[in-house]
């Protein structure tokens, strides 16, 4: 078959996508998330790229160049601009350490792979079962929000947030609209300046972007 | 005709409460008391026209509600509390302009009061769920920013405004439950559509609708145990708006009930209106009670508020039992006394607020320990306020005397009934009407007494004058009012009657005979209370004459001096006088159980001696029972409740990102 091994690189990309959002868990070096959001975002971008070269959809190829750019190029060399602005960085004491968040991570997997069974169900197809991976990585992602302190962590797991919706709405829909995927990444993009410049001032301001000190503003 | 009057007055009064948040300070009083006062007339005339033709109107409009549109519809039992309404409204336009003039009311003020007017008229009106819902949240939203005129000076305003407020949430909450389940299962939400089909709608559902409705409307009409904020609201309004609430507003409670329960649902099962008996019962006796024991007038006059509310409810109540045991015409003759009695109560009710108003206003104070010797100083307001004490307590020749004459007669004709819970029913509401009427003439007697003879108590009470003629235009316009009802009721029976008959479904049948007097078509009672005054003079003339005429003995003609050993009364100054605690006290010893007063007594002793007192200082509180039995626990459990959940959002971002992953994460395994 043809495309057999256009479908493998699909499944080695969706598996990188959710790699991606582990290792935003594992790695402290704020730095280093930077380069697993762009690769992140190059995988999502294959990902499209195969759908469309799959469906002979033109559409969905300007969507995967749009990804490209948007996730792959220009969101993590914002952040890194934030991240040159504090240099080393780093997330030093997580709400919840390295270890007990990996196993919690598998474990979010599992409850991912267990949920999305009944909606791939629907459509079996060899990219269809890769629709608990994007599953795990919105839930993975929203767990470095509730768990990481640092302003940047928090960008980073919005981020993942959004990889891991982006990765589902490629799979289980029948091609996302040009006009729908550009609205969101134009969205994301604005979040991400909107972010920046919150976590600039809070530098400025306080001295650090720890989330939790915050705390005091209440009342 | 009647269509055009009636939105000519809520328009009138939309257009007073608009010019009064619009106009300048000087202009705004006059314009917004002019305007209501038209508003009333015309909603008078509509509200008659309705009465005395029988015939109701209705308008639908799908422009002003999205999705349902408004449904309005005056049939004569809703006429009947609009006349009301409109009646005292009259008064508390006129009587607005001299309560404002010396401290001129702020611009929301102003509006509020026809705000608030103009949604009692609304109410009674209203032909659907959702229209009526929509008038009966607005006149709780208008009431209590009346309510809150002047909660920047006292803090008790803002007490009262709170608990009004949960109160009357608390109630809307019921009503709303119970309106929409019934709508939801009589297949449309117009109140001629439910009644058309409550034929199918079975008992377990209609009960809970009528349970949870009468729950709502209870807590507005004030009964026992949902009473706790009239007490509390209507000393604290400002006079004419308390005048509204309870001449006005308090009666839509009860209005609540009879659409519902009789209209809405047919009458339904005995139990139910046993039930409303009761708490009349209840309201009835406590009210009477804690409005013997109180000092403040406004607080006096709200507790009796509790007491005629419940006098009401046990004449709707008696009515829908005997309704359901298939005494129709006995049932029509209990309900007009009823419906009789609720107008009266807003007449004299009106009137005594407005005079309490006026003391307030000449003497700067409200309790009647201060009070004292007024009579001399306001004579004009001391007759209004009389003539309104003295129907309160159902005095011949007055209109309360004219009702409660009625609901006695139509509660003894029950006794016939076959069903013995009826008839002890009947006989509790017997007893609980003798009761009151001995325990309201004290309460009035005390509020007459001490407030306007004697000497003056205070500075205050010395300095009094007499309330302008524009108060005195509005008292003296209900005063009136009882005085006419009072002598002449036949004149508005047949009136109310076509009320009654609107009220109670289930053919009632006309329960009076045409006449000046009230004369029973039932059964051979009547009596004519112009005749009886009438007789009274008659006899008060003759025995004066007697007495002038009498030859006297030379020893009563010889002049007499005052005697060196003056027994003390040489000297009476105002701290020999009977004031309204020590007037109360005997009664409140005997009702201690219910009453429960707080006495705190402190002596202070002079430095050189304990045997000789210093100072002795003596205060005393009645708090009410049910308030300190039933709400205080309920209020610290759910204080401490929300103490507990202060602790669970603490500011920190994680944590509220947190409850959402984790409610993701449950509802997802859920799902699984």
């Amino acid at each position: 078959m043809r495309f057999g091994a256009a479908i493998d690189v699909a499944e080695l990309a969706a598996g990188i996508v959710l790699a991606g959002a582990v290792l935003a868990l594992w790695r402290k070096d704020l730095r280093a998330l930077t380069s697993v959001l762009s690769l992140q975002g190059a995988a999502l971008a294959t990902v499209a790229a195969v759908l469309a070269v799959r469906d002979g959809d033109v559409g969905l190829g300007v969507v995967a160049g749009v990804v490209l750019v948007a996730k792959g190029l220009v969101i993590p060399y914002l952040l890194a601009r934030v991240v040159r602005a504090d240099p080393g960085s780093r997330e030093t004491s997580p709400l919840v350490n390295v270890p007990a968040s990996l196993f919690t991570a598998a474990v979010l997997v599992v409850v991912s792979y267990l949920v999305a069974g009944r909606l791939t169900a629907l459509f079996p197809d060899p990219l269809t079962r890769l629709a608990p991976l994007g599953l795990a990585t919105v839930l993975v992602g929203f767990f470095v929000l509730v768990t990481r302190r640092k302003a940047i962590s928090q960008i980073v797991g919005l981020l993942l947030v959004d990889n891991g919706v982006a990765l589902v709405a490629f799979l289980l829909t029948a091609g996302v609209p040009l006009l729908v995927e550009l609205g969101a990444s134009l969205d994301v993009l604005l979040v991400v300046v909107v972010l920046q410049v919150l976590a600039t001032t809070m530098q400025a301001r306080f001295g650090h972007v720890d989330l939790d000190q915050l705390r005091e503003l209440h009342d | 005709m009647s269509t055009a009057a009636y939105f000519i007055g809520l328009g009138a009064a939309s257009a007073a409460a608009l010019l009064g948040a619009v106009l300048p300070a000087r202009r705004r009083l006059l314009a917004a008391a002019v305007l209501s006062a038209a508003a009333c007339l015309a909603a008078l005339v509509g509200a008659g026209d309705v009465l005395v033709s029988g015939h109701a109107f209705s308008v639908h409009t799908a422009q002003v509600l999205p999705l349902t549109g408004v449904d309005l519809s005056l049939d004569p039992l809703g006429a009947l509390f609009v006349a009301a309404t409109a009646v005292v409204g009259l008064a508390v336009s006129c009587y607005s302009v001299g309560y404002g003039v010396h401290a001129t009311p702020s611009r929301i003020a102003t509006a509020t009061l026809p705000a608030f007017l103009a949604t009692l008229l609304l109410v009674p009106a209203a032909a659907s769920v959702a229209t009526f819902m929509v008038a009966w949240e607005l006149m709780a939203l208008t009431s209590l920013l009346a309510l809150l005129t002047d909660h920047r000076r006292r803090r008790e305003t803002r007490d009262a405004a709170q608990w009004y407020a949960a109160m009357t949430h608390i109630g809307a909450a019921a009503i709303l439950l119970g309106l929409v389940l019934l709508a939801a299962h009589a297949g449309g939400q117009s109140f001629a559509a439910i009644a058309a089909h409550r034929r199918q709608l079975s008992l377990p559902l209609t009960s809970v609708v009528f349970v949870l409705t009468l729950f709502g409307f209870a807590s507005k009409a004030g009964a026992v145990p949902l009473h706790v904020w009239l007490p509390r609201a209507h000393p604290e309004a400002p006079s004419p708006v308390s005048a509204l609430m309870s001449g006005a507003m308090v009666n839509l409670g009860v209005y609540g009930i009879l659409r519902v329960g009789e209209d809405l649902l047919g009458g339904g099962e005995m139990w139910w209106w046993l039930v409303v008996a009761a708490l009349g019962v209840v309201s009835a006796v406590f009210g009477a009670l804690h409005a013997a024991a109180s000092t403040d007038t406004k607080r006096l006059l709200a507790y009796s508020t509790v007491d005629n509310v419940g006098l009401v409810l046990i004449g709707v109540g008696a009515a829908g039992a005997l309704a359901a045991g298939g005494q129709q015409a006995l049932a029509g003759l209990v309900l007009l006394a009823a419906l009789f009695h609720l107008v009266n109560h807003a007449l004299f009710k009106g009137c005594l607020f407005l005079g309490a108003g006026a003391l307030q206003h000449a003497a700067g104070t409200r309790d009647l320990d201060r009070l004292g010797g007024l009579a001399r100083k306001m004579p004009a307001t001391a007759i209004f306020f009389g003539a309104g004490a003295l129907s309160i307590s159902a005095l011949p020749g007055l209109n309360g005397f004219a009702s409660e004459w009625l609901l006695f007669e139509g509660l003894l004709q029950g006794f016939a009934s076959r069903s013995a819970v009826t008839v002890a029913a009947l006989l509790a509401g017997v007893a609980t009407l003798a009761i009151t009427g001995g325990l309201t003439a004290t309460a009035f007697v005390k509020a007459l007494g001490v407030g306007f003879l004697g000497q003056p108590r205070s500075e205050g009470a010395g300095a009094a004058r007499e309330v302008g003629p524009s108060m005195l235009i509005g008292m003296g316009f209900l005063a009136g009012g009882c005085v006419v009802l009072g002598i002449v009721p036949g004149v508005v029976l047949p009136v109310i009657d076509r009320a009654t008959t609107a009220g109670l479904v289930a053919g009632a049948s006309r329960a009076i005979r045409p006449g000046l007097g009230l004369a029973l078509a039932s059964v051979h009672s009547e009596i004519d209370p112009g005749l009886l005054v009438g007789g009274l003079l008659v006899a008060l003339v003759v025995a004066w004459g007697a007495v002038r005429l009498a030859p006297r003995s030379a020893e009563l003609r010889s002049p007499r001096r005052a005697a060196a050993w003056g027994c003390g009364r040489d000297l009476q100054t105002a701290r020999m006088e009977i004031t309204a605690t020590s007037f109360a006290e005997p009664l409140q010893r005997v009702f201690a159980d219910v009453l429960r007063p707080d006495h705190d007594l402190e002596v202070t002793h002079t430095a050189e001696s304990r045997y000789f007192p210093e100072a002795i200082t003596f205060h005393q509180r009645v708090d009410d029972a049910v308030e300190r039995v039933v709400y205080r626990p309920v209020m610290a459990a759910v204080a401490w409740w929300g103490h507990l959940a202060r602790r669970v959002p603490n500011g920190s971002v994680h944590r509220y990102l947190a409850f959402g992953f984790a409610t993701l994460v449950l509802v997802l395994v859920v799902l699984a």
